[in-house]
């Protein structure tokens, strides 16, 4: 679709949805970046750098941006650079880069947002920029911006070598030897489309309660898709690793795993058989069946739908929705992980949320104006946006289940005649009616308790709540999906991670096929 | 003001080319938002912002790259394309990429599309969208059954834009449209806490062709409490008819396999379709970039090459590959365009209540979640809501199930299309009637 059409897709999506999806691995997205914005500094105790905007001029742009009556006021600066290369047909053989440079300002009034962006950091497009976002409130000034007090916010992802330091030709050998191992792995590879992509977003939050506090937030995303041609077959596969790490990560050894584990996969389809029709109980695989979190609970949990009133969870803080042993998190601490956070997009200090302890809901996920909504001293650290050019909402970060007792084996055999969901490629939720979805992209029957044929290709879909009270058993092996999430809400994609140990989660509908 | 983006990009092209790149085209954009979302009777969000922006694409040396940035500042840009130039150089060569034949800018439509409404841009004042926001939430709370509301969110917004785009080897192009906006959702209680969502929108390239805000309001409420109640039928094969408002999420799996790159990648199931019935004889589509204030009409595409319009299916027949300049070089064919812009589809006689009546019983689909399909082989399955229809009457809600298959026998049960294609799409499809295909629920 045309570029105008941006807009359409985005709200031809039905209100109230939420989805998660994979990158289209081999189409590196438009948009890749540069350098930055070194503009000169300005004389007297410019502190950032790439934005070239000082302290007084922070101050003077919240003072503006209070001069109609807010009751609160915020500048969020980024400077983002990325990159990609990327392999087709056996050549890495082009290139991305895009860059990314504005602030965003906002400014509340009760719940009511005022938000406005713009792409010139000069002095007079930034009060312009408080000016537009102050019509949010129609009166006399009632608030002044407090004096700055810097946080220093914990260190989870710091890597060696920023990536503005690495140049392509350190990239392409990377990207090479994926190719190499997995076309070496099996013969019936015909096409394979592989691409690293890096990003370095600087971001600077400054409110009108003084807060000033500045992040440098890493990304790494190294994936390929494979097609392989058997006995008049086609299959497909793709696989990624995405974490905010650097260049220096991505060993041989981890790109040797990525290859084998795409082509394994790739090439196990062409014994599949097709999927299931109707309910059968369901064994979700330790990883990216994290997606049921993400969909059945996460997004439920997301204050502003219950602020809203419509979220199923509403009404259900300290009310048991799972049994005794099930314990979901929303996580920014994990060291490197894709959707960890030193900060989020409010300045906030990112926190690990216990959502569901021992199976009774604790508490939503919230950002600034639900937190004020609640009544709670805090947010907790949830206020996500895409970019400058969007307010913060509240959103997940890393979300998973933690670790039960039982084997994953013992979870296993313990289904008569099942399916064993292991990698899925995306999903969606209706807040409202707490209807979610998940795409399979490989799984195996179980039948009288051992694994057996291979299914692909199938949506399973299910009530949020009682999907989660059906959740009976919980095995000790954890595992945090390293593939590159991406969840879209309100028009944003923001990153995310998200884990499962082998879950027995009770009888899911699914979409089969007949042969 | 397009002179304005004209000579940005001419002067990325030019510096591009200054350090050595032999091939370059280059897009400048500058776009002006307004957005007004308003909440159970007070103002939530309003949003105003202009974008602007600069993408290039690099032919240096046999090497190819495209690059896109907002920092426009002169010394940034300059550092900008320093930068890119250099990375190219270390690429594979790939002697695929090229500019299109300048042949292909020729005979470009000179006439107006209608894309810009100025009087409706001047008329989108402040005061004016908080009025449309209000009006929308009035219409949603004066349905039947607003007894039963959860919450409304209506919201309102207008785009003006300009860009303009430039290929060194003699293309130049500029142009301005509009957009306008307004979109009602709700939710209503049912049991159990649940509550489902209604939504309705419309949007166009003239203000004065809005759907009425009553019309929209009225709409999202009634298709939230139409889920009242919604539970999974048994699986089963059943007919089914796929209203226009969401029939495109089901016709979009095959623009992915009818993409130049898809069939090149070997990740198409039309990649040898081209020419043979792939659906139905009722389904004939065309590619029409010069339809009249059209959402996705321009008279040239991406990379410059002039639009046409282009038959997709005759009677079911697979005529056209979207085909770029690089991907139909791999292939050694000719190029069509990259993408799609409006999809125009052949409508039917009769409207939904019609196709209902000539289903009798079956499924009305009114919703999809999720799903996805696999552009290789086909093979799809998608979520879907809507209601049991008994008599050609809908009679009970259904949700939570699944519809599945493969898009080369799905699209040849297709029996009949309405003739109510959806105007607030460039994905302007009709309400579809299927012959039984396979659900899963219970």
């Amino acid at each position: 679709m045309a570029e105008m059409n941006r807009r359409d897709f985005l709200r031809g999506v039905a209100a109230g949805t939420a989805v998660v999806s994979l990158p289209a691995l081999s189409c590196a997205p438009a948009g890749g970046a540069l350098r930055g914005a070194g503009g000169p500094a300005p004389a007297g105790g410019a502190y950032f750098d790439p934005f070239g905007v000082d302290e007084g001029l922070l101050r003077r742009v919240l003072d503006r941006a209070l001069a109609r009556g807010g009751d609160f006021a915020e500048i969020f600066l980024q400077h983002c650079v990325r990159h990609s290369v990327a392999l087709e047909d056996g050549a890495v053989n082009s290139a991305t880069t895009g860059v990314d440079l504005g602030a965003g300002v906002r400014v509340l009034k009760g719940d009511a947002t005022g938000f406005a962006f713009c792409e010139d950091l000069t002095e007079a497009a930034l009060l312009a920029t408080a000016e537009t976002a102050a019509s949010v409130a129609d009166g006399p000034q009632a608030a002044r911006p407090r004096r700055f007090a810097v946080s220093r916010p914990p260190s989870r992802y710091a890597i060696a070598v920023p990536w503005s330091e690495v140049g392509v030709e350190r990239k392409v050998p990377l990207v090479a030897r994926l190719d190499g191992l997995a076309r070496a792995r099996d013969p019936r590879i015909v096409k394979l489309s592989a691409s690293l992509r890096d990003e370095s977003s600087h971001i600077l939050v400054a409110n009108s309660e003084g807060l000033r506090v500045e992040d440098a937030q890493p990304m790494l995303v190294l994936g390929a898709t494979c097609v392989a041609r058997h006995q008049g077959r086609t299959e497909t596969n793709s696989q990624a690793l995405a974490k905010r790490q650097g260049l220096d990560w991505i060993t041989a050894g981890r790109i040797e795993a990525l290859a084998h584990r795409l082509v394994d996969r790739c090439v196990a389809l062409f014994d599949a058989v097709p999927p299931p029709i109707g309910e059968l109980p369901v064994v979700l695989a330790a990883g990216s069946s994290g997606i049921l979190l993400h969909e059945a609970i996460g997004h439920g949990m997301e204050a502003d739908f219950n602020r809203k009133g419509t979220s199923i969870f509403a009404d259900k803080i300290g009310k048991r929705i799972a049994p005794p042993g099930v314990t979901i998190v929303d996580d920014a601490t994990l060291p490197h992980e894709r959707g960890s956070l030193n900060v989020d997009d409010e300045g906030q200090e990112g926190q690990r949320t216990v959502l569901v302890e021992d199976g009774v809901l604790r508490t939503f996920l919230h950002d600034r104006i639900s937190a004020r909504h609640y009544k709670l001293a805090a947010s907790t650290g949830s206020g996500r946006r895409q970019s400058f050019r969007f307010p913060p909402v509240p959103r997940m970060r890393v979300t998973y289940m933690e670790r039960g007792t039982h084997a994953r084996e013992e979870v296993i055999a313990s289904v008569k005649k099942g399916l064993f969901a292991e990698d899925f490629s995306n999903g969606q939720v209706a807040i409202g009616a707490g209807d979610f979805t998940f795409f399979l992209k490989y799984g195996r029957l179980i039948e009288d308790g051992k694994l057996t044929a291979v299914v692909k290709d199938a949506n399973l879909i299910g009530a949020g709540p009682k999907v989660l009270e059906k959740v009976d058993m919980v095995a000790d092996d954890l595992v945090i999906d390293e593939n590159g999430w991406t969840c879209g809400k309100d028009g944003q994609g923001v990153p995310v991670g998200l884990g499962l140990p082998t879950v027995r989660a009770g009888a899911i509908s699914i979409g089969g096929r007949k042969s | 003001m397009s002179h304005e983006l004209l000579e940005q990009a001419w002067g990325a092209v030019r510096g591009a080319q200054r350090r050595g790149a032999q091939g370059a085209r280059a897009a400048a954009h500058r776009v002006r938002e307004s957005t007004l979302e308003w909440r159970d009777g007070a103002l939530d969000r309003l949003q105003e912002s202009t974008r602007m922006g600069l993408e290039v694409a690099l032919f240096v040396d046999g090497r190819y790259s495209t690059h896109a940035t907002s920092d426009l500042r002169p010394e940034a840009l300059e550092g900008f394309l320093d930068e890119c130039v250099a990375m190219t150089r270390v690429l594979a060569e790939d002697a695929h990429r090229a500019l299109p034949d300048p042949a292909r800018y020729q005979g470009r439509f000179q006439g107006d599309l209608g894309l810009m409404d100025e009087a409706g841009v001047a008329g989108s004042t402040p005061a004016e969208r908080r009025r449309l926001v209000q009006a929308l939430e009035a219409a949603v709370r004066a349905g039947p059954g607003a007894d039963q509301l959860a919450s409304v969110t209506t919201a309102c917004s207008d785009t003006a834009g300009e860009r303009a785009l430039v290929c060194s080897n003699g293309m130049e192009g500029s142009w301005r449209g509009s957009s306008f906006y307004l979109w009602a959702e709700c939710a209503v209680k049912d049991a159990g806490g649940r509550k489902p969502e209604g939504w309705w929108y419309s949007a166009r390239r003239q203000r004065g062709a809005l759907q009425a805000p009553e019309e929209i309001g009225r709409e999202a409420l009634r298709r939230a409490l139409a889920q009242v109640g919604a539970k999974p039928e048994p699986s089963g094969e059943h007919p089914c008819v796929v209203e226009a408002a969401v029939a495109g999420r089901l016709f979009a799996d095959l623009l992915s396999p009818l993409s130049g790159w898809a069939i090149q990648q070997q990740r198409s199931f039309l990649a040898d379709k081209l020419d043979q019935a792939v659906a139905a004889a009722c389904l004939t589509l065309a590619d029409d970039p010069l339809l009249p204030a059209g959402l996705a009409s321009q008279a040239y595409d991406g990379e410059g090459m002039s639009a046409v319009r282009r038959p997709i299916f005759e009677q079911g027949v697979l005529r056209t590959h979207f085909l770029d300049t690089y991907s139909a070089r791999k292939l050694g064919r000719e190029p069509t365009t990259g993408g799609a812009s409006n999809l125009v589809f052949q409508g039917g006689e009769r409207d939904l209540a019609g196709l209902l009546q000539a289903m009798g019983t079956g499924l009305l689909v009114t919703g999809f979640s999720g799903g996805n399909s696999n552009a290789a082989t086909g093979d799809f399955s998608v979520g879907v809501k809507g209601m049991w229809v008994e008599g050609g009457r809908p009679v009970r809600p259904v949700a939570e199930m699944n519809l599945s298959g493969n898009h080369l026998a799905l699209w040849k049960r297709l029996a009949e299309l309405g003739n109510d294609p959806n105007p607030s799409s460039s994905l302007r499809i009709p309400s579809l009637r299927f012959d039984p295909v396979q659900f899963s629920g219970t």
